[in-house]
């Protein structure tokens, strides 16, 4: 290997220099090969070069592992796929039996499924899909018209998924899933792929039709060559191979409609999914006739973990023929998904994509982030992912049709005519387009990911405010001050302006509850976490019902005072529902906070102690981004002490922020009867309440009698409400 | 806890050493072949523990090594920021507070060196590491996606040593637009386990 590397070197210095490099005055270009040569000889093995100018980090950085040049550990069986044809390890036919030749094939299609599914979890692709010698040689194959047909399908397939994929840019972290380089994935005739496909199915459904005809008929179909030899097994394999070939073709159909303009393609794509899972529950149902007419014999480990649904090991991969060319990180070595689980993958993401085809492509901005948000709870991959987004944002437009202006507009609560109005031709207004637009795409992003864009955002949608403003006020003169008389462009820029503010507060309370989602606060942050989850609610809702009734030009009045706010809001028979709804949330965080504040206080449990930071330090680095967008304004880790710093359970209010949430919840259920999501969600936080409730009785009755008595907090009946559990230890 | 496969020791048999030398090499790099899941080649221990000798510490009993941190520290977008790289206890070992104590002495000597803060990534499903760097101080800054080869998400965890003064930004400050997305903070994919 040395050597091999030695002459590697040696060519590579040999090569003329560029002339595009000239030598400058006092520089002259010489040949070094001899000096790197006694230098790499003077190397020893595992030894490292570290100068002034060329530290350890960039010695380490220069070698590439599992680099076949660099790396004498990479073990390959074969060193090309033409080195890997030549030894027959993909022949075609597979077999000259044509029984074990569909048996190949089927186990090869298997194989396929099990490398796709791991590839759309996060494996390369020149290590799942494209470890198939047949994939990567397109011209090989086409004198067998089954398996060529397959290999293009699978080809196709795999272009429209990265497309997708690319397109969407969801895949931050997942870039992997996209490197193509040096793979044939737009070979030469794939995009006719179906019509092959389909040709070769009406000849295995003859084929199945002829060998369950009843003898009256078989003279009729005798001119039909039977599939392979063994008549006994003929209805096995044809079967077992339509669905196989089905599933392909509707998958694809499945991909393609949902790439058409406008969610235009979302009903036939539905239909698509549909056929799809019934031809994954007839895959599944043929995996015992393969089982049992397989041509490896019995297996002697069990089925689970196989990668076919024979259980035969399949003809023709190698995942460490492409290791070299196709991704500049060093391949990862991956365990693939066995048959059975890909089954499953597969059946989750097309469930995904049902959900995703049967949304109803609600122009209101708001209720698109809900879509979203509760899409995301399903945690869909990234392939479902890529295709939410793409639904939902495309060209700049929400579904490729409304205009940001215009979808802005209308969930400001403006009337139509405002989607028209000059005001959009300001330079800044297409800036908030643009972060509406982005905040759409970041929501389909991975949660990880998400949260820390969504921290990251905060500032932008800060700074837009402030720039909208002063551009309002610019144009527009003061608009803050005329309250009487308003003409359309003012109340645009009033009601844009509170928009601006009420999705700010809505992204930072996305921020803080992926925080409980991610796992991300440890048991004793709690308290500061519902303590900035309340403050941000409560600044959520007033966003809300300022905007609400800015819009109810009869009930014009004067918004009250923050702190008199949400405390009237309980009194108020005007509130509409959906504030109602943060309010119920604002008493659980609340009630939460004030809970752990008062065991932190008199229990002395959930407290930050450590030997190098404080609780402060806590503080900060959670919510600095918070901070640092100054959401709300004056607020610290001060606040928060002063708010719980004199919690007790003899005086703290908690009681009836459990009761009154739950109260309101009971009240919201006539308000959104006609929407099952809403419905289920206020039984939470009802079970939330009522559980906490009851907890916090046990805690007050027997708490300082009863020293062995532990709280724990757990997310039993919600995602980031936390529920109160009480043992004797 | 099942006792059983427990080592049977008092804790003050426990000796704490500083590398110092190429002899603790393969001590550490056993150590760490056999507790954690990611492949290291020999280059990334020398890497460590060749730059930052002093913050790397070794615990012996009886002559035996069971257990060691690797640290460097060093300018990260204008932090002076410590990163523990490995810390491993062997499994017999654990629970006594080795663990604790070696990685206390790598953090203390970055404190003492001037670093603002800490960080290091930890699988999800490393209870017992993230329940000990919890003690420490460290919080769950971020989630890290399928962070580690064997797909198994990541929390990045830091601690944050008190400021000499308050220099929280000022509203200016915070009126800064932010351009540009996240940049990956460590390329190296490293683990602690104990």
């Amino acid at each position: 290997m040395a050597e091999k590397i030695e002459a590697e070197r040696r060519r590579a210095i040999e090569v003329p220099i560029s002339p595009s490099i000239p030598s400058g005055e006092g520089t002259v270009w010489a040949d070094a090969s001899s000096l790197l040569g006694l230098a790499c000889n003077d190397l020893r093995d595992d030894e490292l070069i570290n100068g002034e100018n060329f530290n350890l980090f960039a010695a380490m950085s220069a070698l590439e592992i599992m680099d076949p040049k660099m790396d004498s550990g990479i073990v390959s069986t074969y060193y090309s796929i033409d080195e890997a044809i030549e030894n027959g390890a993909a022949p075609v036919p597979l077999s000259f039996d044509r029984t074990l030749d569909v048996q190949r094939i089927i186990d090869i299609m298997d194989h396929l499924l099990s490398c796709e599914a791991t590839w759309h979890k996060g494996g390369s692709l020149a290590q799942t899909v494209f470890s198939s010698i047949y994939l990567m040689r397109p011209e090989r194959t086409s004198s067998h018209a089954l398996l060529h047909s397959y290999c293009r399908v699978i080809r196709a397939t795999s272009n429209a998924v990265v497309s997708a994929v690319s397109d969407a840019r969801t895949n931050e972290e997942e870039d992997l899933f996209t490197m193509t380089y040096g793979l044939p994935l737009k070979s030469e005739g794939d995009d006719k792929c179906l019509s092959m496909l389909h040709a070769v199915e009406e000849i295995i459904s003859r084929q199945l039709r002829a060998c369950k005809a009843p003898p009256s008929k078989k003279r009729v179909l005798e001119d039909i060559e039977p599939l392979q030899n063994n008549l006994d097994l003929e209805e096995g394999f044809c079967k077992a191979l339509l669905c196989r070939l089905r599933f392909r073709k509707h998958f694809y159909h499945v991909l393609t409609c949902m790439r058409r303009p406008q969610g235009k393609g979302l009903e036939l794509a539905k239909k698509h999914i549909v056929s799809c899972l019934s031809e994954l529950d007839s895959m599944l149902k043929s995996g015992e006739f393969l089982r049992s007419n397989n041509a490896c014999g019995t297996l002697e480990d069990g089925i689970e973990d196989k990668t076919t649904a024979s259980g035969c090991q399949p003809i023709g991969f190698d995942s460490t023929l492409n290791s070299r060319s196709a991704t500049p990180t060093p391949p990862r070595a991956i365990k693939l998904f066995s048959w059975k689980k890909a089954v499953n993958y597969f059946q989750k993401l097309l469930h995904d994509l049902e959900i995703l085809c049967s949304y109803s492509s609600d122009p209101v901005f708001e209720s698109v982030l809900r879509f979203v948000v509760d899409f995301q709870k399903f945690q869909p991959d990234l392939v479902a992912r890529a295709l939410v987004q793409l639904l939902v944002v495309q060209d700049g437009r929400l579904y490729g049709r409304d205009p940001m202006f215009a979808v802005i507009c209308k969930d400001a609560l403006l009337p139509d005519g405002a989607k028209n109005h000059d005001i959009q031709k300001n330079i800044t207004v297409p800036q908030l387009e643009q972060l509406a637009i982005n905040l759409l795409r970041v929501l389909c992003t991975n949660t990880s990911w998400q949260r820390r864009k969504l921290g990251k955002i905060l500032q932008d949608w800060r700074i837009i405010y402030v720039q909208l403003e002063l551009a309002f006020k610019k144009e527009y003169g003061d608009i803050l001050r005329s309250s009487v008389d308003e003409n359309l462009c003012i109340k645009i820029c009033k009601h844009i302006l509170i928009w601006v503010e009420e999705k700010t507060y809505w992204i930072a309370s996305r921020f803080l509850t992926l925080g409980f989602e991610l796992d991300l606060y440890s048991p004793s942050e709690y308290c500061m976490a519902y303590w900035y989850m309340y403050v941000i609610l409560m600044k959520l809702a007033e966003k809300t019902h300022i905007k609400m009734m800015m819009s109810n030009e009869t009930s014009r009045r004067k918004t009250k005072k923050k702190r008199d706010f949400v405390r009237d809001m309980g009194k108020d028979h005007q509130i509409p529902p959906a504030v109602l709804l943060f309010q119920c949330y604002i008493y659980v965080a609340e009630g939460l906070m004030l809970m752990l504040a008062a065991l932190r206080n008199e229990h002395k449990v959930f407290l930050s102690l450590g030997p190098f930071n404080s609780e402060h330090e806590r503080f900060i680095q959670h919510f600095e981004l918070l901070q640092k967008a100054c959401l709300p304004d004056n607020v610290s880790y001060f606040s928060f002490r002063e708010t719980t710093i004199h919690a007790r359970f003899s005086t703290i209010s908690v009681y009836n922020c459990f009761k009154d949430a739950q109260r309101i919840a009971k009240e919201l259920r006539d308000s959104f009867a006609n929407d099952p999501d809403r419905i289920a969600e206020l039984r939470r936080i009802e079970q939330v309440a009522e559980h906490n409730g009851i907890a916090l009785n046990l805690i007050c009755r027997l708490g300082t009698l009863d020293p062995s008595l532990k709280v724990s907090f757990e997310f039993t009946h919600h995602p980031y409400l936390a529920v109160a559990v009480v043992k004797r230890s | 806890m099942a006792m059983e496969g427990k080592a049977q020791f008092d804790g003050s048999e426990i000796e704490y050493v500083s590398y110092n030398g190429e002899h603790h090499l393969p001590l550490i790099m056993n150590l760490v072949d056999q507790e954690l899941s990611e492949p290291y080649s020999i280059f990334t221990y020398r890497y460590f523990v060749y730059l930052w000798p002093q913050l790397s510490f070794l615990a012996f009993h009886k002559g035996k090594c069971v257990g060691t941190v690797v640290c460097k520290m060093g300018e990260h977008r204008n932090t002076f920021r410590g990163y523990i790289a490995m810390l491993v206890v062997l499994n017999s070992y654990r629970g006594r507070g080795i663990a604790t104590e070696l990685v206390t002495r790598s953090i203390k000597v970055m404190m003492e060196s001037g670093c603002e803060e800490v960080t290091l990534e930890a699988e999800v499903t490393n209870k017992g590491a993230l329940a000990l760097y919890s003690r420490l101080g460290f919080i769950r800054a971020k989630r890290l996606f399928r962070y580690y080869l064997n797909g198994v998400d990541a929390f990045r965890l830091k601690l944050l040593f008190p400021r000499p003064e308050s220099n929280f930004p000022t509203d200016n400050e915070s009126h800064r637009l932010l351009t540009g997305g996240i940049q990956p903070e460590e390329n190296s994919m490293l683990q602690n386990s104990m």
